[in-house]
């Protein structure tokens, strides 16, 4: 039975309040939108299965609060992740500025092995707004993700869901190599031996 | 004897449609049996027992559902009958002239009302009277199509009843009869909740003899009198091998092999029941019939739940086998996951678990919904008193107590006013007593007391001030909000800040206007945009906005420049959205919101300091009130607590329906038993769950996600309930250890209710000292609090199976815990401004 090879990728979507977490996570996973989602405390994360290559893939997405104040607590579920998404809303420069220090905060919370080579996808998100508001060029954002090791960058609109299931596939696809190369370093996973050996009844 | 000429022995040729006028009752003195007849004499048969709302589920849609009577009655037996059963004895030759019978309620037509007659009847032996009914079709087979056409079956043909009274899980007691001819009858659901007379005899026992049980212990239900009944004319003899079969009238042969042998491989003797034994007496039984009709019903619903939602969400995979061997799972379940087809989806369906532990527990909320219902009695009372330290299972008694905060009357605006001397307007009755009500009652929703009584509860208006003082309070209060209203607003207009301040500022701003945008706008006063933005560079200038969510703005920017140094935190929005609904007044919403804040302070830190304390601390209450609960919470890497997080942060505000908010917060607010009675509402909610959290989820994944999707699933009434039950259990703890730790008792209450003075309480910064005075001397370990919540710090429980703590400490009640005994955590502060 294929479903036997199933393997679970944690996803962390972080970024400031407002800049459309949730609703990209909806958007991704149930292809709903709504504009009045409540702001998000504490975390939830939503499952979606994925092909990815012809393998089936479980993404775990971890939707969290955007005050930097709640992410002290984020090492609860930080742990294990196998991709960061860090976004921005391109209509508001102060939300693009933070980039850089949520993606410190997690690579210091999250303390992944090899920090230099851990994934990051960055998504300025509501290019539905008319271009006038526009604060964030492409431009700027690409150089900045170029700067960082060339993080791959997506804009989309969680709204009108553009560019989303593109983000997505990339997210899973540097999600699925991070777990692997992982699982090829021969394990030491810092989760908990029992977790970790459950997500090994895939590898082959 | 005088009747006797009406006996007539010919079979009708089919059931006449008899008035009922005629059958209803016979008021002749005579001898009994000579008086009941067949059809065909057109004098009915005699009804000597019935039951209301017993139902064949022919489906499992609850839809189909057909309601009916479950009966016993008197006739003469068919002649065919009796010759064609050899092996009758004499004894049951009397017995196949008394039937049991369930009939549709459509079916009855005219009859009905005598049924309903017998049912009332509230009498222990045949009603005096005879009531007669039309007879009913004598079967000891079952082949029609479930549920609609009634049936009779003698009892000389009944081998044996398969009975399951109400349980956990089982919330409809049922009944099946085995026939000695090896067919199964469908089950038949005693729904006691609508069944009139099986209330009465419930309120009747209760009244008469303190006793709720029924025979074996068990909570009296309907199957029970059936029981009763059965046992006047047959010998009813409970199977010693499987305790859900009653043997009617059994041979030796069946004694021997079911009644008093001594097997005790009862997995073996399941599974040879109900087929079994009527295998051996006609041949084999067709597969299906020895299928329980209850797993049939079980077998189609579960199948389509699990089919569906499986197919949402992908968990990791757990075997079938834990859950199917796992002795809480209902018996009907265990089975039915043994089954080849359920093993296969499960494991196609890895989230198959979690589903089945959603579902386990919407059957036993179900079925304590329907304990609810249960008279409470003295005797209860007595056992919860004398229930020992640490034994959770007293949990599901104590919940009986939800029937009496029931009935406890919201407090109205009349009875409000009444509290106070029409006079002076000043309170003529004691604080205590007027929390007592709003805690236990609420406020009434829709008269408006709220409005006034919040100010108390949020010590707006202190309680022993008079009404002019509270005139004047109220006058001075709306001054200085506008003063502080002022203050930002010239700043933003003329902008005589820094540039830094200038910036922090605007940032806030946009973080309150989005938060506000996104704040309980299915409140109808929130909802809808009805007029301009007035800012154009607003994200929301498109948008529009509407007056209430304009005064939130202002409220919370206002609240930004009141307490600077914590400023606006999101989930503040969510605290404010009901008072300010309440008040609709900006000025009074903004000082009970103050009010509010300054509980709810301590949850918006920086870093996090309160949060994290109060994770701690129902880190201690979890290992002192349920161990096991802890352990197993530990080893699925949950002892974080940090599922709790939404729920602590802004109080349930996203669990629970906003009428029960409200309802919540102000029992929260009255500091009724402890100023903390939130954590006891999260033990409440943790313990509610407790058998699903261990039995099903074993990750902090699933945790979380188990717990966060309880959100709008809750009934609010029952959890304040199970939470003040578990508030007193705590306190029962805490002085039973004390005694033992030979401490000189403190005197709790009296430690409660001392004034303490005002440097004693930071809640939020440092520790409550003033009562932890009284633990540290001994073994308390000091927590360390900057490594956050941790396990085994506060309390050393006893317990052998405590991992990697051998030395068995005396348990000792940390101070964070002692600190739950406090009612006076908050406001002892300076209430004139903000706590810096």
């Amino acid at each position: 039975m294929s479903s036997r090879k199933k393997v679970l990728l944690k996803v962390i979507i972080l970024g400031d309040s407002g800049v459309g977490k949730t609703s990209l996570m909806n958007q991704y996973v149930n292809k709903k939108f709504s504009a009045s989602y409540k702001a998000t405390i504490g975390a939830d994360f939503l499952n979606k299965e994925v092909l990815v290559d012809d393998r089936l893939v479980t993404m775990q997405i971890w939707d969290t609060a955007g005050q930097e104040r709640f992410q002290s607590l984020g090492v609860a579920f930080y742990r294990g992740a196998d991709c960061c998404v860090l976004v921005y809303d391109v209509n508001n420069s102060k939300s693009f500025e933070a980039l850089d220090s949520w993606r410190d905060e997690f690579l210091i919370q999250a303390s992944p092995r090899d920090p230099e080579s851990f994934p990051f996808v960055v998504i300025g998100n509501k290019i539905d707004v008319e271009e006038s508001k526009r604060m964030i060029s492409s431009k700027r954002a690409m150089t900045f993700c170029q700067s960082k090791g060339n993080i791959p960058y997506f804009e989309t609109s969680a709204k009108e869901a553009v560019n989303v299931e593109q983000a997505f596939e990339v997210i899973a696809r540097s999600a699925l190599a991070q777990e692997e190369t992982e699982e090829f370093s021969g394990e030491y996973n810092p989760i908990n031996i029992h977790d970790n050996a459950e997500r090994d009844g895939c590898a082959c | 004897m005088a009747g006797s000429s009406n006996v007539q022995f010919t079979p009708p040729p089919s059931p006449p449609s008899p008035t009922a006028s005629f059958f209803d009752v016979s008021d002749e003195e005579e001898d009994e049996y000579n008086t009941i007849a067949h059809a065909a004499a057109k004098r009915g048969v005699r009804l000597l027992f019935s039951k209301s709302k017993v139902y064949v589920h022919p489906t499992p849609s609850a839809k189909d559902n057909i309601p009916g009577f479950i009966a016993l009655v008197q006739q003469k037996p068919l002649p065919s009958s009796r010759n064609n059963t050899p092996s009758i004895s004499p004894k049951n030759a009397d017995l196949s002239s008394y039937l049991l019978a369930w009939v549709p309620e459509s079916a009855l037509g005219d009859a009905y009302s005598t049924y309903v007659k017998v049912d009332l009847a509230d009498d222990d032996s045949p009603p005096r009277q005879k009531y007669l009914v039309p007879p009913l079709p004598e079967t000891t087979t079952y082949r029609d199509p479930i549920g609609l056409y009634a049936f009779a079956v003698p009892l000389s043909q009944i081998y044996s009843l398969l009975v399951r009274p109400p349980s956990l899980g089982w919330w409809f007691g049922s009944l099946v009869i085995n026939t000695r001819a090896g067919d199964s009858f469908p089950a038949l659901f005693f729904h006691d909740s609508e069944c009139e007379s099986t209330i009465l005899q419930k309120k009747k026992r209760a009244r008469e003899t303190f006793d709720p049980f029924g025979e074996d212990g068990n909570v009296f239900w309907g199957g029970d009198e059936v029981l009763r009944w059965l046992r006047r004319y047959a010998e009813v003899q409970r199977s010693n091998v499987d305790s859900t079969v009653y043997l009617i009238n059994p041979s030796e042969e069946d004694q021997l092999s079911f009644g008093k042998a001594h097997i005790t491989d009862t997995s073996a003797a399941k599974s040879k029941e109900p087929s079994g034994p009527s295998a051996q007496k006609s041949g084999p039984a067709p597969h299906d019939a020895g299928m329980d009709p209850f797993m049939k019903a079980i077998k189609e619903t579960r199948w389509k739940v699990l089919e569906q939602l499986s197919k949402i969400t992908t968990f990791t995979r757990r075997t079938a086998n834990e859950i199917a061997d796992n002795p809480r799972v209902p018996p009907q379940v265990r089975r039915l996951l043994k089954t080849p087809e359920i093993q296969t989806l499960q494991e196609e369906f890895d989230s198959a678990r979690i589903y089945l532990a959603r579902w386990a527990m919407s059957i036993s909320e179900q079925s304590e919904r329907e304990r609810n219902q249960r008279i409470w009695t003295a005797k209860d009372v007595l056992e919860m008193e004398n229930s020992s330290v640490g034994d959770f299972e007293i949990l599901d008694l104590e919940t009986g107590k939800i029937s009496i905060h029931e009935r406890r009357k919201p407090v109205t605006r009349k009875e409000w006013e009444g509290f106070f001397d029409p006079h002076t307007g000043r309170l003529q009755v004691t604080v205590e007593e007027v929390k007592e009500r709003i805690f236990h009652g609420g406020l009434d929703p829709n008269d408006g007391v709220r409005k006034e009584a919040w100010l108390y509860l949020l010590e707006v208006y202190p309680w022993d001030s008079n009404q002019d003082e509270r005139q004047a309070l109220m006058n001075s209060r709306r001054d200085e909000y506008i003063r502080l209203k002022g203050a930002w607003w010239e700043r933003m207009v003329e902008g005589d800040s820094t540039a830094e301040q200038q910036e922090w500022w605007k940032e806030q701003r946009n973080r309150i206007e989005k938060d506000v945008h996104r704040t309980d706008r299915m409140i109808p006063l929130f909802a809808g945009e009805d007029i301009p933005h007035p800012d154009p560079d607003s994200p929301f200038a498109d948008t529009g906005t509407n007056v209430h969510l304009e005064q939130m703005k202002d409220m919370l920017l206002t609240y930004n420049e009141y307490n600077p140094d914590l400023g606006y935190v999101q989930g503040m929005s969510d605290l404010l959205a009901p008072t300010y609904a309440v008040m609709q007044d900006d000025a009074v919403a903004f000082w009970a919101f103050v009010g509010f804040m300054k509980r709810m302070e301590r949850n918006f830190l920086r870093d996090q300091s309160g949060m994290r304390q109060q994770l701690l601390t129902l880190d201690h209450l979890v290992q002192l009130m349920d161990p096991k609960l802890y352990l197993h919470l530990q080893s699925a890497d949950s002892t974080n607590f940090f599922f709790f997080f939404r729920m602590l942060l802004v109080w349930y505000k996203r669990e629970f329906e906003w009428v029960d908010v409200l309802r919540l917060w102000e029992a929260l607010w009255s500091d009724y038993l402890t100023s903390n009675f939130h954590l006891f509402i999260a033990l409440a909610i943790l313990e509610k769950h407790r058998d699903v959290i261990m039995d099903h989820l074993k990750q902090f994944d699933e945790v979380l996600k188990y717990i966060n999707e309880l959100s709008n699933t809750m009934d609010l009434i029952p959890i304040l309930a199970r939470a003040e039950s578990l508030f007193h259990r705590f306190e029962r703890s805490v002085q039973a250890i004390d005694k033992k730790n030979n401490f000189p008792a403190p005197p709790l209450s009296a430690q409660q209710r001392k004034p303490t003075t005002r440097s004693q309480t930071q809640p939020s910064s440092s520790h409550p000292n003033s009562t932890s005075n009284i633990s540290t001397n001994s073994n308390a370990k000091s927590p360390d609090r900057s490594s956050g919540p941790s396990p085994s710090r506060g309390i050393s429980t006893a317990l052998p199976s405590t991992p990697g703590d051998n030395q068995p400490d005396p348990k000792v009640i940390s101070p964070e815990l002692r600190a739950l005994l406090r009612k006076d955590d908050f406001w002892n502060q300076n209430s004139d401004g903000p706590s810096t």
